[in-house]
């Protein structure tokens, strides 16, 4: 298939030098293109719509970069390019779909982050900002040595226009190395962010990912985690909140390679108006991974008639000797609960706000960082109906 | 203080309460007792207000308005408070935090100012030594995990906190051991005031030996079919309620 002129538009304005270099992953986007829901792992989510769709080469951004979190440094990117902090951006080298093929093929610039042996990198806030009808294509590549130690929030952030955004994270952890990966996921109503985060995790390493989706017109976030060697161990916890006309599809996949390896796995969704949430959580126990200890707790609320959500954990399991739990529920807020608080004196959208947030703390609660937390637990509450009650609702507020 | 006149009221399609009246006056303790499925719990949540719980005929004055005009969490402010015969758990929210923002959204509906937080941690503290709540359960979620005997003293800690004018407590006996119930017992004494008023569903004697009640009411097929003094509490025991069914 041809791309559409917009994608091809924008290849042809990169150097020519570097389309020499990215011939072949442009190639794989052209024959490929985007996903198709005929893909089972498509099946909920419709790309079509960006086969025609028309990107400005440029456009005047019209958000202001909010206020730093206290003790994190920043680096900020606005419509695909640095505006604020300095690293040099990574070689792509990830691209086995049509998406992060494309993301390899147009991506000026991103995150490079090499964490020496033993060493204790102070925690990072990438935030990507992007406004007008534009696209935007950023690739990290986050390596972490043996023995070393990062913190890396990845806070996505848009305006009412209906851009685009591609970005691709590849982090590798070396043996005994810790990554604590942050996710905000925040775009305007009318915009649509597919995103990769492929994760390997060496002998006993680990990897503490917690995300929190809030929406877009079309979000979809595919996180691979790989627990290659003995040891590894991931903690992949997510919150997804759409509302309005949200379109939210989260898929993780986390891939037991070795024995002893360790993965606990929450998520918590809050599917309000007549948003669609799609989760998919796939685990895959291989024949080598012995003595693998997994869990996995998925449970959403649906808040109003027309929410959808389509929930499925996958296991996997091709070893003998595993400890595997799983357990997904959907439901709705708890009308007696509600009437209960309300009884004490609370009212209802308090009451049901309490209940809300209560519910996805679960999630919040693994963030260790005091202004991460913080900064997500407000990001959610701002979503929640009737957030005006927000003031002051959660100091205390969790059990 | 509360005033209930032929009140009907239907849950779903079911006409549950069929001609109710019963008057409480400041400073009374009234004991409610009658067989299972008799509308005691019906009574209790029409009068906090719970959805579905529909009032078809008849009338609830409280303190001069009336009450089922009222917004379920205006009731609370106004002084209704009802004990839960199955009190509810809300996982994550700790009870300590509960506590507060239910008193703090009461006082700021009737005009008063937010309470402070290191009183109110005292406060609280007094409170919970008298219904032998452990300090470390108030940072657990409210009634999670909890035992049915810590339930129904969480509804008393909530009620001497909360400090309300009309206490119907539903049940609030059943299930206690000797302790417990004293502790629940003094609980509900240390709030009985002339400015106050209980109503106590209850099944057992037991309680009414600890919480004297001035009134002791039967209500069977929706409605008080006989009410007497406090020693009429002893007789029911005794005699069961069958025999009320002939007069
Ligand atoms: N939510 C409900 N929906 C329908 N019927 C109910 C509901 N709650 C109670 N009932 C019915 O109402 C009647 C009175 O119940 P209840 O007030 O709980 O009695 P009591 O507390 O005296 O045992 C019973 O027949 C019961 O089955
Ligand atoms: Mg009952």
């Amino acid at each position: 298939m041809s791309a559409s002129l917009a994608y091809l538009q924008v290849w042809q304005q990169l150097p020519e030098a570097l389309r020499a270099q990215r011939d072949a992953v442009w190639r794989h986007f052209e024959q490929h293109g985007f996903p198709r829901v005929s893909e089972e792992d498509w099946r909920y989510t419709d790309l079509s719509a960006l086969n025609d769709a028309d990107y400005a080469a440029d456009a005047s951004v019209s958000i202001t970069t909010p206020a730093a979190l206290a003790g994190w440094q920043r680096l900020v990117f606005c419509n695909g390019e640095r505006i604020e902090g300095a690293v040099q951006a990574p070689q792509a080298t990830l691209a086995d779909d049509g998406i992060t093929a494309l993301n390899a093929a147009l991506c000026r610039d991103g995150l490079n982050l090499h964490v020496g042996r033993g060493q204790q990198s102070a925690p990072l806030h990438l935030l990507t900002l992007d406004s007008g009808r534009t696209m935007s294509h950023l690739r990290h590549r986050v390596v972490l040595e043996a023995g070393s130690e990062a913190t890396l929030l990845i806070d996505t952030r848009g305006d009412d226009s209906a851009t685009l955004t591609t970005s691709v994270l590849e982090v590798e952890i070396g043996a005994n190395a810790h990554l604590r990966l942050l996710r905000i996921q925040d775009i305007g109503t009318s915009a649509t962010d597919l995103s990769r985060t492929q994760i390997r995790v060496a002998r006993d390493a680990r990897v503490e990912y917690v995300g929190l989706d809030l929406g877009g017109a079309l979000v979809r976030h595919d996180l691979n985690v790989q627990l290659a060697e003995p040891g590894a161990q991931a903690q992949v916890h997510g919150v997804f909140a759409p509302s309005g006309r949200s379109h939210v599809d989260t898929h993780t996949r986390i891939l037991h390679q070795a024995p002893h390896t360790t993965s606990r796995e929450i998520y918590r969704g809050l599917v309000g108006g007549r948003a669609h949430a799609v989760f998919n959580g796939r685990i895959v126990v291989e024949k080598a991974a012995q003595k693998t200890d997994s869990e996995q707790n998925l449970a959403s609320l649906l808040l109003s008639p027309g929410a959808e959500i389509n929930a499925k954990p996958e296991l996997e399991i091709y070893a003998d000797d595993v400890k595997c739990a799983h357990g997904a529920t959907c439901g709705q807020l708890d009308d007696m609960a509600i009437y209960y608080l309300r009884s004490r004196g609370l009212d209802a959208d308090t009451a049901r706000n309490l209940l809300l947030f209560a519910f996805a703390h679960d999630v919040l609660a693994h963030v260790i960082d005091d202004a991460a937390r913080q900064e997500m637990e407000r990001r959610l509450a701002s979503r929640l109906p009737g957030s005006a009650a927000y003031e002051g609702l959660m100091e205390g507020l969790i059990a | 203080m509360l005033t209930i006149d032929n009140l009907h009221a239907k849950v779903g399609d079911k006409e549950i309460l069929k001609g109710l009246s019963l008057t409480v006056n400041p400073g009374e303790v009234h004991a409610i007792m009658g067989p299972n499925g008799a509308g005691k719990s019906t009574l209790g949540h029409i009068l906090a207000g719970r959805e579905g719980y529909e009032c078809t005929e008849g009338s609830v004055t409280f303190d001069g308005q009336n009450l089922l005009e009222l917004e379920t969490e205006a009731r609370a402010a106004a002084g209704v408070f009802l004990g839960f015969q199955y009190p509810v758990e809300i996982p994550g929210v700790s009870n300590m935090y509960f506590l507060k923002a239910a008193l703090n959204a009461q006082r700021k509906r009737r005009g008063e100012s937010e309470i402070e937080a290191t009183d109110f941690l005292a406060f609280v503290r007094q409170q919970i030594k008298k219904v032998g709540i452990e300090p470390a359960m108030l940072q657990r979620g409210v009634n999670e995990g909890f035992s049915g005997g810590e339930k129904k003293r969480n509804e008393i800690l909530q009620m001497l906190v909360l400090q309300p004018k009309l206490m119907v407590l539903d049940e609030t006996d059943s299930g206690l051991d000797i302790d417990a119930l004293k502790m629940v017992s003094d609980g509900i004494n240390a709030m009985r005031s002339p400015e106050r008023s209980v109503v106590l569903v209850t099944h057992y004697q037991r309680l009414l030996d600890y919480v004297k009640p001035d009134f002791v009411h039967v209500l069977a097929r929706g409605r008080i079919v006989k009410s007497g003094g406090p020693d009429f509490a002893l007789e029911l025991e005794e005699r069961g309620y069958g025999w009320l069914d002939a007069a």
